[in-house]
């Protein structure tokens, strides 16, 4: 199914946004981890609800994963997931000044750690341009390790369909890779659309 | 009022609220200098609020964990939004006596901190406020609860582990079940033949005299021929004896008699074995020779290992053994068959070689083959009920486990000694006595 969102302009307004938001959380998350970060240019697309834990299959590759979920609020409500795909966080360990080896507990702490980066870098810096502000739910894990497909069940979301904007990140001279999925419901993309349109008027 | 004085008593009634809460309030500027350190704070740390404020936070508490802390305060400085620390994940951020000094329970207050950026004036973020939840007692409910899932796991997992157990004992009881009501059924028909047999036995001992009278007499007329004048009858005579060949008839006739006596002895035979091997009537612990039992056992089988293989047998002299002679026959015949099924028959006949032997208070049977032997992973498994390699239909899987189960019932134990290629050869050990091994 198709599933029309948003009208053209908004779309496009929404791209722009995305493009400039990402790239400066991708500068104030170099500043707080000391590295260059490498964003990918953000995709935006509609799901239905069935095809959110495919779309977060499709997204994370074979193989397993972990993931962690934050809520976004105010004006702008949603829910952002990262996923991390196989130990690819071991390797920032260093990076938050965590201990070498890492235990269950403290390992499931820096992706929560690393996730809160990504998302409020991201989600912040989109939310400063639509000259909105949003707060953020303290982060839980929504996998640990299991299996891409197994991510997210489809009877676990509430939602009718979402509207999806993903990045990827990448750390150079690094393993480490994830991925940002900031997902809307259909009712809360009332709001967005009110944003991306002061945002197009305001050019 | 004015609003100077409006604002003075707005500022009094937070900082009173700041200074009330249940909540350890905190704030650092980014050089990590204390701006803020609430009742809470001071209360479970012991340090009050004019020894803390002005000074460096990790100066004032070295335990803290620093170069990580300090990570975290500048993403909050530098990207402004909040960040947080779960109890579950890293119990405490700072070392608080728990409130329960009697009640016990956790040696650490268990702690969520959020960390929230504070702009000065609306621009920079100037301050990083902590505040520090206490979480103690839902760990502590979370860790009964914990215990409470784990041993619920455990109890799951012994019930799953006695139903495969019972499982199993059912499938035993079904196989023993199923043996014992082919003995009776062997030893009812062993019955119904022992009439017939006898009857034509007796027949036949009487049939053989007769036979014997009758030739006595023919032989005497046949003598007396030479004295009967009618030549013609005389004529008739040598042409019947002639065309009937009576001198061959006059042969074969006791050997006749002589196979079907010996056929006769055998029926009568594999009918003893059959009600041996059977037991019926007696199911109770008894006094057997397990010599007779391991011959019963193989004429029993006997038609599924005569085309098959050669049978060698190395009986030592055996004491009567105390045992339930039936079961014991069933084991025998378990691992006969088992040898049989082993043997390659594209190398021809094989060889099954049986032994028996007396060892102290201990007796032995040994069946051995030449067959194929075992694998490592059928060596493991061979006791389990339902493992079998043989194709459906051919093995069910339970010989060996319900061997097992019925020699330690003897308290007795089955030696293997089985080489890939080579063969197999099982020992079953049992006491002689039950009584000197109950306890
Ligand atoms: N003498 C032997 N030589 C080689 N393998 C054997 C021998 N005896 C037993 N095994 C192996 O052990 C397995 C288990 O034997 P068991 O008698 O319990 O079951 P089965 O013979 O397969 O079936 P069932 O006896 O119920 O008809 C056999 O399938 C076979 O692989
Ligand atoms: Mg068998």
């Amino acid at each position: 199914m198709t599933i029309e969102f948003i009208g053209e302009d908004q779309r496009e307004a929404l791209q722009e946004v995305a493009n400039i938001g990402m790239g400066q959380a991708g500068a104030s998350i170099a500043k707080v981890l000391g590295e260059f970060v490498e964003l990918s240019v953000p995709q935006i697309s509609a799901v239905s609800a069935a095809g959110i834990p495919a779309a977060l299959a499709a997204l994370a590759g074979d193989g397993v994963a972990s993931a962690v979920r934050q809520a976004f609020l105010g004006e702008l409500r949603g829910e952002a997931i990262v996923i991390f795909s196989e130990h690819s966080a071991h390797d920032l360990a260093e990076l938050l000044a965590c201990a070498d080896v890492l235990d269950g507990p403290a390992e499931r702490e820096l992706l929560l750690d690393i996730s809160n980066v990504l998302v409020g870098a991201c989600l912040g810096g989109m939310a400063q341009l639509l000259r909105t502000t949003i707060g953020f739910s303290p982060l839980s894990l929504l996998a640990d390790q299991v299996p891409t497909s197994m991510l997210l069940q489809a009877d676990e979301i509430s939602a009718r369909c979402a509207l999806l904007v993903e990045v990827r990140f990448r750390l150079e001279k690094r393993a480490f890779r994830s991925h940002l999925v900031m997902l809307m419901a259909d009712d809360a993309v009332a709001a967005l659309r009110r944003a991306l349109d002061r945002f197009i008027e305001e050019l | 009022m004015t609003a100077a004085a409006q604002l003075g008593e707005t500022c009094a009634l937070l900082e009173s609220l700041v200074e009330r809460i249940d909540v350890g309030i905190f704030a650092v500027d980014r050089s990590g200098t204390v701006a803020l350190w609430n009742t809470f704070m001071a209360v479970h740390s012991g340090k009050s609020s004019a020894v803390v404020r002005g000074q460096n936070l990790f100066t004032v508490f070295p335990e803290l964990p620093r170069p990580w802390l300090e990570k975290k305060l500048e993403s909050v400085f530098v990207l402004g939004n909040n960040a947080y620390t779960l109890w579950d994940l890293r119990p405490y951020l700072f070392r608080f006596p728990n409130n329960r000094p009697i009640t016990g329970g956790l040696a650490e207050m268990r702690q969520n901190v959020t960390f929230l950026p504070i702009r000065i004036a609306g621009g920079e973020v100037g301050l990083v406020c902590g505040t520090v939840f206490d979480y103690t007692d839902t760990a502590l409910a979370q860790h009964k609860l914990h215990d409470a899932i784990a041993a619920l796991h455990q109890e799951k997992d012994a019930q799953a582990q006695l139903i495969v157990k019972l499982e199993a004992a059912q499938n035993q009881l079904l196989q023993s079940e199923k043996m014992a009501s082919i003995g009776q059924l062997a030893a009812g028909i062993a019955h119904e033949i022992n009439n017939p047999i006898g009857f034509v036995n007796s027949n036949l001992q009487t049939l053989k005299k007769y036979c014997q009278q009758m030739l006595q007499l023919i032989s005497t007329y046949q003598e007396g021929e030479a004295q009967i004048g009618n030549v013609q009858l005389r004529g008739e005579l040598s042409a019947l004896t002639q065309s009937m060949d009576f001198d061959f008839l006059q042969q074969d006739l006791p050997e006749l008699i002589k196979e079907s006596e010996n056929g006769l002895l055998r029926i009568k035979k594999i009918v003893e074995d059959l009600k041996d091997f059977s037991h019926v009537n007696k199911s109770d612990w008894q006094y057997a020779d397990l010599n007779a039992g391991l011959d019963s056992t193989l004429n029993v089988v006997w038609n599924e290992v005569k085309y098959k293989a050669t049978v060698n047998k190395n009986y030592g002299s055996l004491p009567a053994v105390e045992c339930l002679a039936a079961q014991l026959n069933q084991v025998f015949m378990n691992l006969i068959i088992n040898a049989v099924q082993a043997l390659d028959e594209s190398r021809g006949m094989g060889t099954i070689t049986l032994s028996t032997g007396h060892q102290d208070e201990w007796v032995w049977v040994e069946v051995k083959d030449n067959g194929r032997g075992m694998s490592a992973e059928t060596k493991k498994r061979l006791f389990e009920p339902f493992f079998t390699t043989k194709p459906v239909g051919k093995g069910t899987g339970l010989g060996m486990s319900v061997s097992y189960n019925i020699v330690q019932k003897h308290h007795g134990r089955i030696e293997l000694d089985s080489l890939a290629g080579e063969g197999t050869r099982f020992r079953v050990w049992v006491p002689v006595k039950q009584t000197s091994i109950a306890d």
